[in-house]
């Protein structure tokens, strides 16, 4: 069953008279019960993307085309209101990029926790309070916590706290952007844990986990899309990832990550020159072809479609036209 | 056991953050009274015996006043004293609430002078400071909102105008319009001529009467500069990481603006303590412009007539009542702040 | 900030309005200040015309109560109190600066006891230490008050400069320097004030506007300059003699008026200079 499904999507930040091509053309479908992993280097589009997808657009970026349905429900064409009331929070959730600075910081968790779900729900406070505790108590969180100030949180407890915030309405839907990004390694796992956790107790159906460390998807995706330069270069499982990258993007981005297994095949791409390009101003063609070691004429002038090399498996790249 | 109990409490981050600001408004207190004891002593010309000279010849000289005051100033200023005692004595002297005795108006004790004009002064001074800025932050916060907007284009070159107005020429300004041209409102004095304050009818109503204009003149200066500021973190506040997060689940317009205001209202009020002084400095200029019977009049006094034991002790206890508000500002502000309450343990 | 470009930022900033606008009027002021006197060569504390009377083709400003031409204590006041108001801006920039890059490039006790004192500074209410300290000379020269002004209104130019330096201290071109053993003062000078250049006028500017309206303060409750004259000792005898009450608009309206767009006009200014130099504000995220 297809939870989410986007077509065509173009969002671009209006900077003065130009546009940054942050979202160009993306189509993506999201079936119920997997995890979709999102990657790419920082600057790609990726965030801009995962904000999108549930239509969290604020100037300067605008939605220029595209259409995206959640649930059966079009988002794309719904107004501010409806999605506050209907779809932020109950159907969708996204935990953003700079979770560590996502708490208010002049109130107690708890009385944030009371606004939200008041605002969804005609529960009263004691009500609420006896919810998240719940709530915290299934994901492992203490329950203290709720009683505490941001501030006087640790990073990797304010991470956890976040997700367990966004996910207390139970939304189908949950976008997580670079949640793992600055925690260190042993709370990496726990928050891993846990957002496989409301997975499995049926809290959320899906998950669109945006991060730019391969290995970090590679525990929790499903299914990886790769993007550059606001394009989805390729998308597949995650073992075809992995194990079979076919853009030479993919497989350079996959390469980059030390691993002890030698069935990953190696490509002469050991690592990536230059850098990603000016999405205001993207060259032609293949967004890729200034970087990339096998780029053919054809390359510099042509886009290449996407490709269904498999069930599993999609590919943007003119080497595997025949 | 009281000794845990006590370092308990002085271990709580709230009880740090005051006790520090404590030292250091005593430490603030103690380098503007020694810069009181320096000045006339340091100044070329040396304006003590001047003084003494001017001061004489403007009253009505008798040899047993001359003798009178010269003994006074002797005793008071200690000057054939060493310096350091004169500086002691000086010290113990302020501690004890003695700011010594007024020239202009000898025998009066410069303390019995301030405080008879000082509640005039903390009656327009305290209503007009708390409704500048709760009116200021109120327009900055809807300016911010509806930044762009029709409000925001009115309300932002106002308040940048008045901002800029000084005290005094907004004063001069309001008393010709309200006082001269239409005569709405009395000219000058804090009440009518010939009535002696008293808590009847009549002569609260001619209180409020001679209020308004000095009132009005305060809170229209004041204004502005809060209205900018909170302009400027509302707007802030709208595009911070929690605000868009509260966003994204759901939480109302109405909501989300309650949280902006009420983490922009911190800095508002640490800015208070700050400006105090500046609103002080304004309002007594105003005083004189109304001719109200402030500590802003005595100050002009004291200033025409050379009075120097009234200049400073009214400074003196200006000075002090600033630094007690400030104090009280710094309590709420802890009392208010979560971060300062619990402290920071994060990372 | 390279100072080589100077053409080109000239060029660029005049594009924004609120600079061009601004910059207009300061300069019609100054010069009104400036060259005023020369076309209108009127002494202002002769007292030969008629008293009390409000504009007219002999007095376009109309005369004070002692006969006295308002429109040329005008000029003469605007050019006085400009000149106090450079002069004290100038004063609590140096001492400023010296204090805040000191602190910031030597850190350690340094920077904390020059903190310490700052903060004191900056805790007491200057206009009020202005006026004591104003109170005690018997004679005041515009030097002597622009001293008193800038002597205590550079606190907080000292923790801006000190919180820039900070930020600057550890940058790659400061390493080079050290390596190659150049005195901290001479870092200090050579790279890092260079580059605060833009903020240093900037904060001249809003120096400027406070130090005129701290003059006219200090005029009007008596302790102002003894002789001469300027904006605020015009509005001085303005109150001394009831010009408000007895409604003489004409004495008391202008020099105000010239205050205050003066003083807006600086703070456009030092905006839009900003606004230049910081493009971030410039609207957009």
């Amino acid at each position: 069953m297809t939870l989410l499904k986007a077509r065509g999507v173009k969002a671009y930040y209006e900077v003065g008279k130009r546009f940054v091509k942050a979202v160009d053309d993306v189509s993506i479908e999201l079936e119920k019960g997997i995890v979709l992993g999102l990657a790419g280097e920082s600057g790609c589009g990726k965030s801009t993307l995962a904000n999108t997808l549930m239509m969290n657009i604020k100037p300067p970026l605008r939605l220029i085309n595209g259409s995206i349905e959640i649930n059966g429900i079009l988002i794309t064409k719904v107004d501010k209101e409806f999605l506050k009331k209907n779809v932020w929070g109950k159907l969708v959730a996204l935990i953003p990029q700079s979770s560590l600075n996502a708490l208010m910081p002049t109130m107690k968790i708890k009385d944030f926790v009371i606004d939200i779900i008041k605002q969804h729900e005609e529960l009263d406070e004691s009500e609420i309070v006896l919810k998240a505790e719940k709530s915290f108590e299934e994901l492992g969180l203490p329950v203290d916590v709720l009683n505490l100030y941001p501030h006087e949180l640790s990073g990797g407890m304010r991470q956890r706290v976040t997700i367990a915030i966004a996910t207390l309405l139970n939304p189908r839907l949950l976008i997580a952007d670079e949640v793992t990004s600055a925690l260190d390694v042993s709370t990496q796992k726990q928050v891993l844990k846990m957002l496989l956790n409301l997975k499995e107790k049926g809290r959320i159906n899906s998950i669109i986990f945006v991060s730019h460390d391969i290995a970090v998807l590679r525990q929790i995706a499903d299914m990886i899309a790769i993007m550059y330069a606001g394009k989805i270069v390729e998308l597949g499982s995650t073992e075809e990832i992995i194990f079979n990258p076919l853009h030479p993007y993919t497989a350079a981005l996959v390469n980059s990550v030390v691993t002890p297994e030698p069935e990953i095949k190696k490509r002469d791409l050991a690592f990536l020159p230059g850098e990603p390009p000016d999405l205001s101003n993207p060259p032609p063609g293949c967004r890729f072809h200034p970087r990339c070691p096998y780029a053919t004429d054809k390359c510099k002038k042509e886009e290449p479609l996407s490709l269904t090399i498999s069930s599993n498996h999609l590919v943007s790249c003119h080497l595997y036209e025949t | 056991m009281k000794e845990k109990k006590i370092s308990a409490i002085l271990r709580k981050p709230a009880v740090k953050f005051l006790l520090r600001k404590v030292i250091f408004l005593f430490a603030t207190f103690y380098v503007y009274v020694t810069i009181i004891f320096v000045l006339p002593r340091v100044i070329p010309g040396n304006p003590l015996a001047t003084l003494l000279a001017q001061i004489l010849q403007t009253m009505q000289v008798t040899p047993e006043l001359v003798t009178a005051v010269q003994k006074r100033l002797m005793e008071e200023f200690g000057l054939h004293k060493p310096l350091h005692e004169q500086y002691l004595d000086f010290l113990m002297r302020i501690f004890k609430g003695d700011l010594g005795t007024s020239y202009s108006l000898f025998p009066r004790k410069v303390t019995e002078l301030v405080f008879a004009y000082l509640p005039w002064t903390l009656g327009l001074l305290i209503p007009a400071t708390v409704a500048s800025w709760m009116l200021g932050n109120l327009l900055g916060a809807i300016a911010g909102y509806k930044r762009g907007g029709k409000l925001d284009n009115v309300i932002l070159p106002i308040s940048i105008v008045f901002s800029q107005t000084p005290y005094y020429w907004l004063a001069m300004l309001l008393l010709f319009i309200f006082g001269v041209t239409f005569r709405w409102f009395p000219l000058g004095g804090a009440y009518s001529y010939g009535m002696t304050p008293s808590l009847s009818l009549e002569f609260i109503f001619s209180y409020l009467h001679h209020y308004v204009l000095p009132f009005l003149s305060i809170v229209l200066a004041a204004i502005g500069g809060w209205a900018i500021g909170m302009r400027v973190l509302v707007i802030y506040e709208l595009r911070t990481d929690y605000i868009d997060f509260a966003d994204t689940l759901g939480l109302n317009e109405d909501k989300l603006l309650r949280y902006a205001f009420k983490n922009s209202i911190l800095p508002q009020i640490t800015g208070l303590a700050l400006n105090l002084g500046t609103i002080l400095g304004g309002s007594l200029i105003t005083e004189i412009v109304f001719s109200y019977p402030g500590t802003g009049y005595l100050i002009f006094q004291a200033i025409t007539r050379l009075d120097y034991p009234l200049i400073q002790g009214t400074f003196v206890i200006l000075f002090s009542t600033l630094i007690l508000a400030n104090f009280i500002v710094d309590i709420i502000y802890a009392f208010l702040d979560p971060r300062i309450r619990t402290g920071y343990i994060g990372e | 900030m390279n100072m080589a470009k100077s053409p080109s930022i000239i060029k660029e900033i005049f594009k924004i309005k609120k600079f061009t606008i601004s910059i207009a009027v300061v300069i019609s002021i100054l010069l009104f200040g400036l060259l005023g006197p020369l076309f209108y060569p009127r002494d202002p504390f002769e007292m030969k015309y008629y008293p009390e009377r409000p504009p007219n083709p002999e007095n376009p400003l109309g005369t004070d109560i002692a006969g006295r031409d308002i429109l040329v204590q005008l000029l003469h006041g605007t050019r006085f109190s400009v000149y106090i108001g450079v002069v004290a801006a100038l004063i609590s920039l140096a001492i400023g600066v010296t204090v805040g890059s000191v602190a910031g490039v030597k850190g350690g006790l340094v920077d904390d006891a020059l903190m310490a004192i700052t903060n004191i500074v900056l805790a007491m209410p200057s206009i009020l230490l202005m006026m004591l300290i104003a109170a005690y000379f018997k004679y005041r020269d515009p030097i002597l008050v622009s001293l008193i002004i800038g002597v205590t209104s550079w606190p907080w130019v000292a923790r801006a400069v000190r919180a820039q330096i900070l930020s600057l201290k550890n940058r790659e071109f400061i390493y080079y320097s050290r390596m190659a053993c150049l005195s901290d003062l001479q870092i200090a000078f050579e790279d890092l004030l260079p580059n605060m250049a833009a903020y240093l006028f900037m904060a001249f500017v809003l120096l400027l506007s406070s130090a005129m309206i701290s003059e006219a303060g200090l005029s009007m409750i008596g302790v102002g300059l003894t002789k001469g004259v300027s904006l605020g000792i015009i509005l001085y005898w303005a109150q001394l003699f009831e010009a408000v009450r007895r409604g003489l608009w004409w004495w008391f309206i202008p020099p105000g008026a010239i205050l205050v767009t003066l003083t807006a006009s600086l703070l456009m200014l030092s905006t839009a200079l900003d606004e230049y130099f910081n493009p971030r504000l410039r609207g957009g995220r």
